[in-house]
């Protein structure tokens, strides 16, 4: 019996393809995932067309649109801005991948320009389709939606073309690889085992997902949406509501920290006798309190400006914030704990 | 082909496996699968890829819910009992499932408070300081090599002394130092009668040397088992022995 001949490409996957394995695989990818969870997929992206046709129908959709047209400036520095840290992350992402990756040792030359292009040109599609059906609709006229498209795209090309010169220095610089360090080791074994390290996991997950390269985006969008020094709004009230971004960034890092890490640590544990709500409040508490620290300091700071507001207000809503927090998180250990068994007396039915 | 233990001594085994079915939503991978493990006994779990070696396993560390069957550690059934039988069960996670953001030092607390245990067993630390993997407690899981992750998972699976371990592709990515120093310890306690060994490995060196069983699972079931007799035979017999005699099993089935 003779071996079948097989093609070296996968059926559908266009021959000029051949020479970017990396763009055929994520072409792939995004193929075998639509094949894999067609549910999942359709229904995201009915979510996206709902809330692009629920941003459409809103009448203050045209307002800002309108707004932004008139204030080239600001849209310039929020195109270029955003589209700068885009080009920035594409750029490490196609480095640490030329280190990496599966296909890095292939004979081939998968072009980083084209790459980091398709990406840029994928963002700038979608504000044109959104400015464009948003000019259909009425909610802006043609001067402003073409102005508006202009901008933006002289904004793209400025903040890729930073962008794109702010990674080559820094990769001719230093080589992607890093190890982490331990802050504050204890080279020493506790006087008896506990699982209070456990919470542990969460506050390194939180600590990670609210570094500034993560977080980079929310905070330079809330910066730019203050437009100090116009309408009267002082300086130090710019810089609160920019501190207070921050501030609520970490804080909900740390929330989707611990509901992320459920899983892993419910996981792991599995094996083991641990009991149900013992895992559940190691593994919360920690997050809860450093939560409860972040707000009591900024309480503390409100009171500065105004004692009685800030004891009032501040309070309740730390107070509903840390409930709500404390709730999601134990929600996902228990489903975690559902999943796994962890701490279950049976299982099985 | 069913497997039974030889060594029964009036003692529950530390593991019994009764028509044991398993899978993932429609994939079937487990179909009918019976296995006993006494204490003092090391059983080597042989199979090709995909033959459900580790689907087994997770079912016994109680990860995956069988669809049918029975599995008992110690007379408690995992089904009716599941903490009297995990009480005794020492599993190795794979070493891609260890908390990347704790160091080994916290691994080994939380994971022996876990085990209500109130230290740290003396001779996991003496089995961490001949791996020489004492310098690498305080530094993060996430950057320990995939040999460093594999020490730190069998030290995790021995705390408490359980009556049953259970690793999967343990030497995967040891030294030969590391290895060695493991294949000791292992069998050190399973010669004391301390515990039963239930290990799934590619290491055929490990299953002619150290096991006193080997059984091969093919496609979910149990296709052939080799006794102690039977592996000191193939060990005795010159050139490819158990490999030879595993690639005319798994030809034949």
């Amino acid at each position: 019996m003779g071996v079948p001949q097989a093609g070296s490409l996968p059926a559908g996957i266009p021959r000029r393809l051949a020479r970017q394995p990396h763009l055929a695989a994520a072409l792939l990818r995004w193929r075998n995932a639509y094949h894999l969870r067609r549910a999942r997929f359709l229904s995201v992206t009915a979510l996206a067309l709902a809330l692009v046709s629920g941003l459409l129908a809103a009448s203050s959709t045209g307002r800002v649109l309108e707004w932004l047209a008139g204030n080239p400036v600001i849209t310039f520095a929020i195109s270029a801005g955003l589209f700068g840290l885009s080009a920035v992350r594409r750029q490490a992402r196609i480095q640490a991948d030329a280190a990496s990756s599966w296909l890095s040792a292939l004979p081939t030359m998968s072009s980083p320009l084209i790459r980091l292009a398709l990406g840029t040109a994928a963002r700038f599609l979608a504000v044109l389709i959104f400015v464009g059906l948003a000019w259909v609709v009425g909610r802006v006229t043609a001067a402003a939606a073409a102005l508006l498209v202009l901008v933006t795209a002289i904004g793209m090309l400025a903040g890729t073309l930073g962008g794109v010169r702010l990674m080559g220095g820094a990769a001719a610089a230093s080589p992607g690889w890093h190890y982490a360090t331990v802050y504050r080791a204890r080279r020493r074994w506790a006087t008896a085992p506990s699982l209070a390290p456990l919470s542990y996991w969460p506050l390194a997950q939180g600590r990670f997902f609210s570094r500034p390269k993560m977080t980079s985006r929310v905070v330079l969008l809330a910066l730019l949406s203050i437009p100090a020094g116009r309408y009267d709004v002082p300086g130090q009230v710019a810089l609160a509501v920019a501190a207070g971004c921050i501030t609520l960034a970490t804080l909900l890092s740390l929330s989707a920290a611990a509901v992320g890490v459920a899983g892993g640590a419910a996981r792991w544990l599995a094996p083991t006798t641990v009991r149900l709500w013992t895992f559940v409040g190691a593994f919360v508490w920690r997050v809860a309190m450093k939560q409860a620290v972040i707000l009591a300091v900024v309480i503390l700071l409100a009171c500065a400006v105004d004692y009685s507001q800030a004891l009032r207000v501040g309070v309740k809503v730390s107070v509903a914030f840390l409930l709500i927090s404390c709730a999601v998180s134990s929600a996902a250990c228990l489903w975690a704990c559902n999943q796994t068994g962890l701490g279950a007396a049976r299982r099985g039915a | 082909m069913t497997d039974s233990s030889t060594s029964g001594q009036g003692q529950p085994p530390v593991l019994q496996v009764r028509s044991l079915h398993a899978g993932y939503d429609k994939l079937v991978v487990l179909s009918g699968v019976d296995l006993d493990i006494s204490r003092g006994e090391w059983l080597a779990l042989l199979g090709p890829n995909a033959s459900g070696k580790t689907t087994l396993l997770h079912c016994i560390a109680g990860l995956l819910v069988p669809s049918a069957g029975s599995i008992s550690i110690c007379g408690c059934s995992l089904r009716q009992d599941a903490m009297g039988a995990k009480g005794q069960l020492g599993f190795g996670c794979a070493p891609e499932r260890l908390p990347g953001l704790l160091t080994g030092r916290q691994c080994l607390e939380v994971y022996a408070a876990a085990k209500s245990l109130t230290t740290i067993d003396a001779d996991v630390l003496e089995l961490a300081e001949a791996f020489a993997f004492t310098g690498m407690l305080d530094r993060f899981v996430a950057s320990y090599s995939l040999g460093t992750k594999q020490k730190l998972a069998v030290l995790l699976a021995l705390l408490g002394e359980p009556a049953l371990v259970v690793l999967d592709e343990a030497f995967n990515g040891l030294d030969p130092a590391s290895a060695l120093v493991l294949k000791r310890h292992l069998r050190v306690r399973v010669s004391a009668g301390r515990c039963g060994v239930l290990l799934a490995t590619h290491a055929l060196d490990v299953v002619e040397r150290y096991s006193d069983r080997a059984v091969l699972l093919l496609d979910g079931r149990i296709a052939r088992v080799w006794s102690r007799e039977q592996l000191a035979e193939l060990r005795a017999m010159p050139g490819e022995g158990l490999e030879a005699a595993l690639a005319a099993a798994s030809a034949g089935s």
